[in-house]
């Protein structure tokens, strides 16, 4: 007989966590279904966790969170072939609580979370695939069905917390939109290195860590880099559009390799042993690519709906994670105390997530990859950006130095770059970002 | 020993992934990525199957740290009705654990352990085991078979390849070889209960001693086992002298194999072969 509970979560990444917690707290009998030998040990990212979403959620998180180094620095690279551009802040508020970012292990971090959720009464069950949607004869979604003998779970509600290219939302028809532009490829290398060089290295000092977004050194390839210092490693790694990857007919551990040798770079990562190499997708298609939240029976949280930022210079994808999982977990406890959880019940959900940072950012920053990943930003703006910072810092005696004005439009001239569309970009960038 | 009245599974909590340190040799343990090693969970496997046969309950038991529960808790996802755990160090010496054992296992018609565990184990908890219940012991088994309650054959590895048949009678020990029997998937069920299951914890009485005229005086740090190495291809002693120490040599660096997947077998086995792994 299929065992039942309230609440069936698929997935204990951060928004399956998230989602368990708030529901567990609620009294609800939730089951977390993860299909790894513990939550976090399938799961990559690039290595930071912006962590504001967890004051309410986890009052006091940092006092146990296990993080590798608190992020005390954010530096954005801009990267020609052989030049780098970069504009690096210190935060020096950053490095006490409540803390602005850290970087961690999922491992670590996806087993912490969860364990939350454990102890708030959700009941944990690991290495278990959720292998599909169990419905009833109007296809309302009934529960789920796992790898186990006897593995159906019949409850209430499923949140589908399955990440990326989720087969639960698939399976219920809710990517309407599916399209290989809304998704990129991250793919990383790990690198360790004794403590003492990697704070050498970077200057930090203690538990402060430096994170480096990177635009250009993609050989091309619409996307974007990153370099994060943990305690002992580094992790240095390239997003990149599919569509673009697939086309360039290169190979991601080659565009890494091209990475690590450009002159900005190399310095950094010299010595480094390598200890893991990972790749994964991840939903850049922001409003663009995100599925219908809900299924009569189901919501989608997390990479499963799409709700990722990660266009070259950002890459937030836990936060907007636990941010949805919390808000499907609060959608539960409503539909599930009003006995109803049609799609017309669970549409609350939507609407929390528009009053949240969650939908709001992926509103405001709509536009935002289709900008950063367009040719200009990814190569023409990043040689121009060099070209003239390369003027502004040469000394030119005994010629007298030109100008601002003069090196702009001498660089400008050089890379061909038109006035006209650099109005342009910045108008649409400042109606983005602005 | 009495009537027997059920089968026991002695398991092991053990790092399956321990990290060492390669200059300090210092070991750092998870316990995330600790559990059930191969044999154990082979052992556990013929303990249900055995309970099935005979129709006998089930019992698991484990001694270690009080996270060793986790193999208790892994174990009740298959329905075993008691779950004991007796407190002991990680690292305590064979006998200590099968003394601490042996009180609560009296009654047990069969005792499975597996033949040995993957930190370095030396298969010898099952003997002493054994010893301390005045059972019989059959370890290092490859298959079993039961028959009538209380009866089984099993079959272990000789040198030279040969096996031997053992006909074995309740009570005893026995310890099973990884490969004697592949874990059964736990039912989903049985998963949830398992989180709900309640552990014993006994407190580690002794067992007696049987006026044993072997003592253990000392055991010795762990020293590993030299590894066998191709010797250089060069030709010239001073060469080859050189390419063994390493003198001279810059350090291989980890390298990427980039190339089909034909080449890049070939590249892997011929590095594997260079630096003496394979053959
Ligand atoms: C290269 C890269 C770098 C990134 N860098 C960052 C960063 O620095 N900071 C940041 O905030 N975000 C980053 N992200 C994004 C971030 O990783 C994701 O947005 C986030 O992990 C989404 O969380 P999730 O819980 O929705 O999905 P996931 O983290 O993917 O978790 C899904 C979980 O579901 C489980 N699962 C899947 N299918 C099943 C199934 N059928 N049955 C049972 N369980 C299942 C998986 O094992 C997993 O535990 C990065 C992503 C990538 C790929």
């Amino acid at each position: 007989m299929a065992e039942s509970a309230d609440v069936v979560v698929a997935g204990a990444g951060p928004a399956g966590a998230a989602a368990a917690l708030v529901a567990a707290r609620a009294g609800l009998r939730v089951v977390l279904v993860e299909r790894g030998p513990f939550p976090g040990s399938k799961n990559m990212y690039g290595g930071v966790i912006y962590p504001r979403v967890l004051d309410t959620l986890l009052p006091r998180w940092w006092e146990e969170v296990p993080v590798q180094r608190w992020v005390t620095r954010r530096a954005t690279m801009v990267m020609t072939g052989t030049k780098a551009l970069t504009v690096e802040f210190r935060g020096e508020d950053w490095d006490a609580p409540p803390y602005n970012g850290a970087t961690a292990y999922r491992a670590d971090f996806d087993s912490w979370l969860a364990g939350k959720a454990a102890d708030a009464g959700a009941e944990l069950v690991c290495s278990t695939t959720v292998t599909g949607l169990l419905r009833d004869g109007t296809g309302r979604v009934t529960g789920v069905r796992t790898d186990r003998p006897d593995g159906d779970i019949r409850a209430s509600l499923v949140i589908a917390g399955d990440g990326v290219n989720s087969f639960l939302a698939k399976e219920a028809g809710l990517y309407e939109d599916w399209s290989v532009t809304h998704f990129t490829v991250g793919v990383k290398e790990v690198l360790a290195l004794p403590r003492e060089v990697l704070e050498d290295r970077f200057n930090l000092t203690g538990d402060e860590g430096l994170d480096i977004e990177i635009l250009g050194g993609t050989q091309g390839i619409p996307g974007g880099g990153f370099l994060y210092t943990n305690l002992d490693t580094i992790a240095v790694g390239v997003v990149l559009s599919l569509a673009g990857l697939r086309d360039s007919g290169k190979r991601p551990e080659d565009i890494i390799a091209a990475l690590k040798d450009h002159p900005a770079i190399a310095p950094l990562v010299r010595g480094g042993e390598l200890k893991e190499y990972s790749a994964h997708t991840i939903p850049e298609g922001g409003m663009d690519g995100m599925p219908h939240l809900a299924a009569d029976g189901m919501l989608v949280a997390g990479d499963a709906a799409h709700l990722c930022l990660a266009s070259g210079i950002w890459l937030e994808g836990v936060n907007f994670a636990i941010g949805s999982g919390a808000l499907a977990g609060e959608t539960a406890i409503e539909a599930i105390g009003s006995g109803d959880t049609s799609a017309a019940a669970l549409s609350g959900y939507r609407r929390r997530l528009e009053n949240s940072f969650v939908l709001a950012n992926h509103r405001k920053l709509r536009g935002a990859h289709k900008l950063i990943l367009g040719k200009r930003a990814q190569t023409v703006y990043p040689e121009l950006a060099c070209g003239i910072a390369q003027r502004v810092f040469t000394v030119t005696d005994p010629q007298p130095k030109a100008g601002l004005r003069r090196w702009v439009h001498d660089e400008r001239k050089r890379g061909g770059v038109r006035l006209r569309d650099i109005v342009k970009d910045g108008w649409v960038g400042w109606r983005t970002f602005g | 020993m009495g009537v027997p009245r059920y089968i026991a599974a002695a398991l092991k909590w053990v790092d399956l992934r321990p990290e060492v340190d390669p200059l300090a040799g210092t070991v750092r343990h998870d316990t995330r990525t600790s559990g059930l090693s191969l044999a154990d969970a082979a052992a556990l496997e013929w303990a249900l199957r055995l309970g099935e046969s005979w129709q006998l309950p089930v019992a698991a038991i484990t001694a270690g740290p009080p996270e060793a529960r986790a193999v208790l808790r892994d174990a009740a996802g298959f329905g075993p009705t008691r779950l004991v755990h007796v407190a002991a160090d990680r690292d305590a010496p064979s006998d200590a654990i099968a003394r601490a054992l042996a009180p609560l296992l009296a009654g047990a018609a069969v005792v499975c352990c597996g033949d040995y565990s993957a930190d370095r184990g030396s298969g010898s908890v099952p003997a002493f085991l054994a010893h301390h219940l005045q059972a019989a012991q059959a370890l290092g088994l490859t298959s079993l078979a039961p028959e009538h309650p209380g009866s089984l054959v099993a079959q272990r590895r000789l040198d030279g390849g040969r096996r031997e048949r053992l006909q074995v009678s309740a009570p005893a020990v026995i310890s099973v070889e990884p490969g004697a029997a592949q874990l059964r998937r736990a039912p989903l069920s049985g998963l949830l209960a398992a989180g709900r299951a309640a552990v014993e914890t006994a407190a580690a009485d002794q067992a007696p001693e049987y006026g044993s005229r072997v003592h253990l005086l000392r055991t010795t740090s762990y020293r590993p086992r030299p590894k066998v190495l191709a010797p250089p291809r060069d030709q010239l002693p001073r060469a080859r002298l050189l390419a063994l120490t390493g003198a001279l040599s810059e350090r291989m660096p980890p390298r990427v194999v980039r190339a089909a997947p034909e080449q890049a077998a070939d590249q892997l086995i011929g590095y594997l072969t260079d630096n003496g792994y394979l053959g």
